[in-house]
């Protein structure tokens, strides 16, 4: 790292048009080899802090500046894109709208023979930037055929012919799965290791890039409200709550046994292992500062087998016709109990998606077949379906169409033909269960995207189903938005009595809500069982690269000691790991 | 599903041909649909489909690609006959009777057979039309496709702008299942709908996101498009070496042939 700094902002204040002011007053200075982590809810203006940087802003998006802004020497304000291009590379979201052309090598030519670089060069930048995301071999493949996390690779691998001193990275890993996200930060951290990129990246996923961040910026409503080394943001656990962030979880309970350890300094440290931790809490255990309290943990009570199975597949065997076909799901046979809140785990590519999409009868199964309450769906319009079981799919904008949140919700309901005095008492009741009522009215594409999810919830929680089926609502989501959206379901269950599905890449989430977990594995069931049974068979996991939470992890690790494994969740693992004074005052 | 216009990487003497022969293919192909059109042009319509049916097999390009394109044209196919049926200038043989209603030299209330046959052939015109463009873009790489516009001196932006819009077509396609999924959640099942009521109410629900979805991809497009140096004035790399081989050459003058045979037989 040298002192120059590549990327310099002085007291920017940016305002978009209609005058929404995205940043202000915001300074930041990186220098050469730094890689600077942005975090904030979202909204938080995230995404405008890269647009500014990469000259997005203005010229594509219009709006006001104040302040300075430096990025490799160069004004983005008032240089072409094309030569901020040259300079600062920019990586967004979605890798299926940066990849456009129909082989990868052909992507990789795009943007540097757009600036006439000679071919031998182009291929010389090519072969590089291939061995850097590790996609050798796969030049002549069509970008759209690849995996989610190596389209994300290719699109990144497209920027770096371009040949940038700067890279913007905007929730690079957001869409992907856990396989996808490990690759694609494994990339950039052998980036980070050749140390002669720049690199700006947002995330909401704090974990991953504890090991790469040499500076973090916490933005809320687009000021800096923290700054600085890891160490010295991500001690400040309440403060990153309040703006929305999650502290690590192996931060928080090391803060935790620091806070119990009052002879002890507290640890600054922030790049921790779960074995270093949970060495620390053994010796924190075995000096008697902290008392395994097992019996404060309730045992699990998974739903009766004696209730009644309200889905079920059987023997479902689904196939694309490709080319080439691809078999989704082989003779899947999974019953779901009334009352259940089950978790649906795997990569991108396991099924999970075909399965529920089987269940509310939008795909039918070349073999076998989907039982609602012991009758099978065949003999079920898609309305009678929809009264029955409701899923919401990953992005609301498929389905928002009408002028107001209310008549997105009362389309659903005339369509199944309820009459039109209970469609207002639904409309105001649904819209009061998920918090918009006060929105009721508003276009709903100008609600923030976690209340037009929250707004897709309702509109089929309207319905009235007896089951709800959520796939992946945290996809793209902040923390904070994650556990809201949860908590719909959760209340779902407890409220209505309701069956809940919930397809997910977020193990923390599930593991705090769901009794059961479903792990599939290239179209079949690998485990299936209650939650912390499942997340204890470690070995089976790594087939489908789920890992379990932290809290989990940490039990297993002091099973020894009497802590209970079947602790899911940091707040079940403080019941259990009680401080020695707290204990004598029992 | 796999979209019309989407690029398939096999190797085929179609997909090796040079672009510029493909697009003198797709040239002629539009001079011949251009032609004044008369009732007796069927059979130099159904050569030059049948040609290009050659063309697709050799190309091994399944049919099914064209599900969707075909279930849209359906729907104009109907459109077209019946309109003809009732309203062709030439038409004095009755198929169906509804009434009667004159109109200049056309009965309204009746369907007729000639009527129905100049139907037919505009429908197999249409489908001459829509046959040619699909097999050029999916049997040449976008790149290939990129340098032969430049030869033709075709401007960058133009080239680009068509090259992009075929890159749209697959997200169109994705978008579109995805939109209808979403509504049949909602109880609103377009694919059992009739055609009238499809026309009349359902594309609605449809349309709506997908316009709405389309104008933020297509910004996200612009920005990964300009953030890599498209439209900067510089001369861009051209990729691409195209050679035109001796096989390229025998294509050329096969594909001149049967156009020339189809003029002749129009004409004559």
């Amino acid at each position: 790292m040298t002192n120059d700094p590549i990327i310099s902002l002085q007291d920017v204040t940016f305002t978009y048009e209609g005058d929404v002011v995205a940043l202000h007053n915001l300074n930041l200075t990186a220098r050469k080899g730094e890689f600077v982590v942005v975090l904030g809810a979202n909204g938080a203006g995230k995404s405008t802090l890269c647009y500014l940087i990469s000259g997005i802003v203005p010229h594509i998006y219009g709006g006001r500046r104040r302040g300075r802004v430096s990025v490799a020497g160069l004004d983005p304000w008032d240089e072409p894109l094309y030569a901020t291009a040259q300079r600062c590379g920019v990586l967004m979201q979605d890798p299926e709208v940066q990849l456009f052309m129909p082989t990868l090598k052909a992507e990789l030519a795009f943007g540097p023979a757009n600036l006439g670089v000679p071919r031998d060069e182009i291929s010389k930048r090519s072969r590089e930037a291939l061995a850097l995301v590790r996609l050798e071999g796969l030049e002549e493949h069509n970008p759209r055929d690849l995996s989610g996390g190596q389209k994300q690779r290719a699109a990144l691998a497209a920027v770096l012919t371009m040949n940038p001193q700067v890279l913007v990275l905007d929730e690079p890993t957001s869409q992907l799965d856990p396989l996808g996200r490990w690759e694609v930060v494994e990339a950039i951290e052998r980036l980070k290791q050749k140390g002669d990129l720049t690199i700006i990246m947002t995330t909401h996923e704090t974990e991953e890039i504890l090991r790469l961040a040499d500076q973090v910026l916490v933005l809320e409503r687009g000021e800096a409200v923290l700054q600085g080394t890891p160490s010295q943001v991500f001690t400040q656990a309440e403060r990153l709550e309040e703006a929305g962030v999650k502290t690590p979880a192996l931060i928080q309970v090391q803060s935790r046994l620091s806070g119990h350890e009052g002879d002890y300094p507290e640890e600054k440290q922030v790049n921790l292992t779960i074995s270093a931790v949970a060495q620390r809490a053994r010796q924190a255990i075995q000096a008697g500062r902290l008392v395994v309290r097992p019996a404060a943990l309730p045992s699990l009570r998974p739903v009766a087998l004696d209730r009644p199975v309200i889905l079920e597949a059987r023997d479902l065997t689904v196939e694309y016709p490709g080319p080439p076909p691809v078999v989704a799901l082989r003779g899947v046979n999974v019953q779901i109990r009334q009352g259940e809140f089950v978790g649906i785990v795997g990569q991108n590519g396991s099924g999970k998606s075909t399965l529920v999409k089987c269940f509310v009868g939008l795909l039918k199964p070349r073999q076998g077949e989907v039982l609602f309450k012991g009758e099978s769906i065949r003999k079920l319009s898609i309305g009678e379906i929809a009264r029955r079981v409701g899923l919401v799919l990953q992005n609301p904008d498929y389905q928002l169409f009408t002028a107001s949140c209310r008549d997105e919700i009362r389309f659903g309901l005339r369509n199944v033909g309820v009459p039109a005095e209970e469609i207002e008492q639904r409309v105001e009741e649904t819209l009061r269960m998920v918090g918009l009522s006060e929105e009721a009215d508003l276009f709903p594409f100008r609600l923030s995207f976690g209340d037009r999810r929250k707004l897709a919830v309702a509109a089929t929680m309207a319905l009235g189903p007896e089951v709800l089926i959520m796939d992946e609502p945290t996809t793209a989501q902040d923390h904070r938005g994650r556990y809201q959206l949860a908590e719909l379901a959760r209340r779902f269950h407890e409220e209505k009595q309701g069956t809940v599905l919930m397809i997910t890449h977020d193990v923390d989430l599930i593991a705090r809500y769901a009794h059961r977990l479903i792990v599939l594995y290239q179209g079949q069931v690998l485990l299936d069982g209650p939650t912390p049974e499942v997340f204890g068979q470690v070995e089976e996991l790594k087939k489908s690269f789920v890992v379990p939470p932290v809290a989990a992890q940490l039990a297993a690790e002091l099973a020894p000691l009497g802590v209970p494994p079947h602790v899911m969740t940091l707040e079940e693992l403080w019941q259990v790991l009680v401080p020695q004074r707290d204990r004598g005052g029992e | 599903m796999q979209p019309v216009f989407r690029y398939t990487h096999v190797d085929t003497p179609i997909h090796r041909l040079h672009p510029l022969v493909k697009v003198t293919y797709v040239l002629l192909t539009l001079v011949l649909v251009m032609y004044p059109i008369k009732a007796s042009d069927m059979p130099v319509l159904l050569i030059w489909l049948g040609f290009s049916a050659v063309l697709w097999t050799v190309a091994r390009i399944e049919l099914r690609r064209f599900t969707t394109l075909l279930k849209i044209l359906t729907g104009t196919f109907i459109f077209l006959i019946l309109i003809q049926g009732f309203t062709y200038r030439g038409g004095h043989t009755p198929l169906i009777v509804l009434g009667h209603l004159k109109l200049w030299e056309a009965d309204l209330g009746v369907i007729t057979k000639e009527g129905v046959w100049f139907g037919l052939v505009l429908c197999v015109r249409i489908l001459v039309a829509t046959s040619s463009l699909p097999l050029f873009v999916m049997t040449t790489p976008a790149s290939a496709i990129m340098t032969a516009m430049g030869k033709l001196r075709v401007p960058q932006t133009v080239t680009f702008m068509f090259v992009s819009a075929l890159s749209f077509t697959t997200l169109l396609f994705e978008m579109w299942g995805s939109i209808v999924e979403a509504q049949k959640l909602r109880a609103f099942d377009i694919d059992s709908m009739n055609f009238v009521k499809r026309a009349v109410k359902a594309y609605v629900p449809i349309i709506t996101p997908l316009i709405l979805l389309l104008f933020r991809k297509a910004n996200d497009f612009q920005i990964a498009m300009e953030t890599k140096g498209f439209g900067a004035p510089i001369e861009p790399t051209e990729i691409e070496t195209l050679t035109a081989r001796p096989t390229d050459y025998l294509w050329l003058a096969f594909i001149v042939s049967v156009f020339v045979l189809c003029t002749v037989l129009k004409f004559s």
